[in-house]
């Protein structure tokens, strides 16, 4: 064998006995970066990108709340004594009356609750001090702003038209588009009241989240923002989105035009939360009630549901109740209504639903106790009242 | 390995997480509540003229009682009023309402105008602050005032329990007196609260079972006048009688109507045997229902009058049957322990009441008409003889005290068990039979 032959061989054991042993061959994978996540719901993410709770705009007016008188027991009494009949056997009976059932006319308007919660307006009408006159320097005006800066005339007018019939108190007609935002004239800052810091934002803009369906039809309108002539909720900074499925009567122009400008710019200022929370009475977002929450929510209807003097076909009427509770966990009494009912005609599902509608109004005067941070869960409830556990008892 | 099945788990968890979630608003079922008296209150009537400020007061006092003695609602006394109705017509203060705890409030107004007695009234909801159903006014004689009592309490009754009433009624029964080994007994009417009594009957013979009709305008009953029992049929407003004839030499008894008010059901014995049989009233013509060697008897209609519930000891034991209404094969529908007796018919025909004894106590209870869900209502020495109230939820029965001093007293109770309470009466009584609610 010559010599160059051997060194090929042995170059060529060694590269082969390389390439076998030191791992050129190998199959392993290769090492990749791992990166330890959390999985969360979509529930959980939505809350961890919605905005933190609203902030609270103002103190409620306290009402005069009567307080319960103690529930005194009153001995049922007994069936009134008669004189022992002193007729001649076998006396005549007397003649009975015949009374006559006549319907009245309807009663007279009773008289308006006081408004159970009276809230300050969201924006402090903060008097502006004078602006001081500087001389002019812009030779023309300034061009309007962006057009969806532009208040919709024709939608503005549409709500006053309907809304001014329906309200009893008329509130003082404000300016119902905003102000120019360019001027032909320099106004040197003033200096300006602070405002509530209630009003000012308390989270920082979030990132959008994903993007959701836009409702129908206009969504900067005051009869969206506009709160309800008889029952006014307190001002918390709400998306200015109309209910779809329960469109709420239009009110007059009382700020409509200046509550819809800081609703925009609050929804602006938080970062598309108005967007994201625009559906939140279809789909609320934050965390879900725990079921310990909702088994207190349950515990306390029951406390006032009261079927003792149900008739037995009541009895075996399941009614589903919905109804919207304002932020202090009171029961709006206007939104409670009947939206199932099964076992029964429609008699005893009336006075079931009675029942249940008393039971949700009595325990609920001081306000179920809820958690304020989950109120978009906790705004809009379905109680479904089954008494078949409290028919024969 | 590890880590695809962690990853399996996990994508499982997110998932039922998913499910989960709340979609829409926050859906809870209420299945446990309370069954208490609810909180009423009925101020004094307005006297829209002087002379009705007496009767003013009068009827609210008459209301609450008939509301109150039904163990379904609770007077709020008027101690804790804070607000006052001076005005018929005019706002009601919620508030004040929902203060004193009151649930329902009934307003109303009177007026009197010679004989003319005039009351108009309303229901409210408190807490939602609505009207239950509208306002009703009822006119009528001053003497008829306490019907016009009863008229306004049927009509809170019916509009907050969805039942009907049962105030405007009155009660047949047996008035006896006297010490058990001589007690004299005569047909007596009452109102259903005990009020207006009057004798039908004078108790020179004794008098049994009194059945008031389909309409109330006439009662049968069973007398011993002859020494037999005989059954008549009293009209009573004119307080007149008449006897349905039998056969010479048979007893009759246990007489009822049948619902059309036109054929009677009763029992008859002859030659040591009772069967069941039916008469119609005009023509006298019968037709015997049962033939068999038993005892058969205490017959009572179904509502729609085609069956006939009634007891027998055919099996060798007092038991509870039902037979179609001209007769045929009968079921049996009682098999508890003791012995069955005295069955009635609900106004309502989903239940049959009934006397049972057993283990030397006597009870008061109610079954489905198939024999199930047998509740027993009462129990003490002696119970017996239910009847009805027209909306089928309360049954007014005889209870007997023990020892030769004992006597006979009416009770209610309502068919759930609750609220028993004696019927103030003069004297004692037994064997009551409810009338159906008056026009």
């Amino acid at each position: 064998m010559q010599t160059g032959t051997k060194i090929s061989a042995v170059v060529h054991v060694t590269l082969l006995g390389w390439a076998f042993l030191g791992g050129v061959f190998r199959s392993d994978p290769k090492p990749f970066e791992v990166q330890d996540v959390t999985v969360i719901s979509a529930e959980e993410y939505a809350a961890l990108s919605a905005q933190q709770a609203p902030p609270a705009i103002a103190a409620e007016v306290s009402m005069p709340e009567a307080t319960p008188a103690p529930d005194t027991e009153v001995a049922a009494p007994e069936p009134v004594p008669e004189t022992p009949p002193t007729r001649p056997i076998p006396p005549k009976p007397a003649p009975e009356p015949e009374p006559v059932p006549a319907p009245l006319p309807p009663p007279v308007a009773p008289v308006q609750q006081p408004a159970p919660n009276e809230t300050a307006s969201v924006v402090a009408e903060a008097p502006r001090p004078p602006a001081r006159r500087v001389e002019r320097v812009a030779p023309e005006a300034i061009a309007p702003p962006p057009p969806e800066a532009e208040p919709d005339p024709v939608l503005r007018e549409e709500v006053i038209a309907e809304a001014a019939p329906s309200v009893e108190t008329p509130r003082e007609q404000q300016q119902a588009t905003a102000p120019e935002e360019a001027v032909t004239e320099i106004t040197p800052e003033t200096t300006r009241e602070p405002e509530p810091q209630a009003l000012a934002p308390s989270a920082s803009p979030r990132p959008a989240t994903r993007p959701q369906r836009r409702p129908e039809g206009p969504v900067e309108t005051a009869a969206a923002e506009a709160p309800k002539p008889d029952t006014p909720k307190p001002e918390t900074p709400k998306p200015a989105v109309s209910k779809p499925e329960t469109p709420k009567p239009a009110t007059p122009a009382e700020s409509a035009a200046t509550r819809s400008g800081v609703a925009s710019a609050l929804a602006e200022a938080m970062g598309g939360a108005g967007e994201t929370r625009a559906p939140a009475r279809g789909a609320p977002a934050g965390p879900p009630l725990s079921a310990g929450e909702k088994e207190s929510l349950r515990v306390a209807v029951s406390a006032c549901w009261n079927v003792g003097s149900l008739s037995s076909a009541a009895l075996s009427t399941t009614v589903t109740v919905a109804v919207s509770l304002t932020p202090d966990g009171k029961p709006e009494i206007g939104t409670i209504r009947m939206v199932d009912s099964s076992g029964g005609d429609e008699r005893s599902a009336k006075q079931a639903f009675d029942a249940a509608r008393r039971a949700i109004i009595r325990c609920g005067s001081k306000g179920y106790t809820l958690p304020a941070d989950k109120y978009d869960q906790w705004r809009d409830i379905e109680m479904t009242f089954n008494p078949e556990r409290m028919r024969i008892k | 390995m590890t880590r695809l099945l962690l990853t399996v788990l996990l994508g499982w968890a997110v998932l039922t997480q998913a499910a989960a979630a709340q979609n829409g608003p926050l859906r809870i079922e209420i299945t446990e509540g309370v069954i208490e008296p609810m909180p009423y209150a009925v101020p004094d009537f307005v006297p829209d003229t002087p002379a009705a400020a007496d009767l003013s007061r009068e009827l609210g006092r008459v209301i609450a009682a008939d509301l109150s003695g039904t163990g379904l609602f609770r007077e709020v006394p008027a101690s804790a009023y804070i607000s006052k109705i001076d005005n018929f017509d005019a706002p009601i203060q919620f508030a004040d309402w929902k203060a004193v705890n009151a649930q329902a409030l009934i307003t109303g107004a009177v007026s009197v105008s010679g004989s003319r007695l005039t009351v108009r009234f309303r229901v409210w909801d408190v807490f939602s602050g609505a009207e239950l159903g509208s306002g009703l006014q009822f006119s009528g004689t001053s003497e008829g005032w306490r019907r016009m009592a009863h008229k306004v309490a049927d009509a809170v009754y019916s509009r907050i329990t969805g039942e009907g009433g049962y105030f405007d009624s009155r009660v047949v029964f047996v008035s006896e007196s006297g010490p058990k080994n001589d007690r004299k007994k005569r047909l007596a009417i009452m109102d259903y609260d005990g009020a207006n009594v009057q004798y039908l009957t004078d108790s020179a013979s004794i008098v049994l079972a009194p059945r008031f009709s389909p309409t109330g305008d006439r009662v049968l009953y069973t007398s011993f006048e002859t020494g037999f029992p005989r059954i008549y049929v009293l009209d009573v407003g004119q307080v007149k009688r008449r006897v349905l004839e039998t056969r010479e030499g048979t007893m009759s008894f246990a007489p009822r109507f049948s619902p059309n008010g036109r054929t009677v059901v009763f029992s008859l014995e002859q030659g040591g045997n009772t069967d069941i049989y039916e008469m119609d009233i005009a023509s006298g013509q019968q037709t015997r229902l049962t033939n068999a060697p038993s005892i058969e008897t205490a017959p009572s209609y179904s509502p729609d009058g085609s069956q006939i519930v009634f007891e027998s000891d055919r099996s060798g034991t007092q038991q509870l049957y039902i037979m179609p209404a001209r007769g045929g094969e009968a079921r049996r529908i009682s098999f508890g322990q003791g012995r069955y007796g005295t069955p009635v018919w609900s106004p309502r025909g989903d239940m049959i009441a009934f006397t049972k004894q057993n283990q030397g106590r006597f009870h008061i209870g109610v079954m489905r008409t198939d024999g199930s869900e047998e509740r027993l209502l009462t129990a003490s020495f002696l119970d017996e003889g239910p009847t009805w109230a027209p909306n089928g939820r309360v049954i007014m029965f005889t209870r007997e005290s023990k020892g030769a001093a004992g006597q006979a007293t009416l009770y209610t109770v309502d068919i759930t068990g609750r609220n028993l309470r004696p019927v103030r009466t003069p004297g004692g009584a037994s064997d009551p039979s409810w009338s159906p609610l008056q026009n």
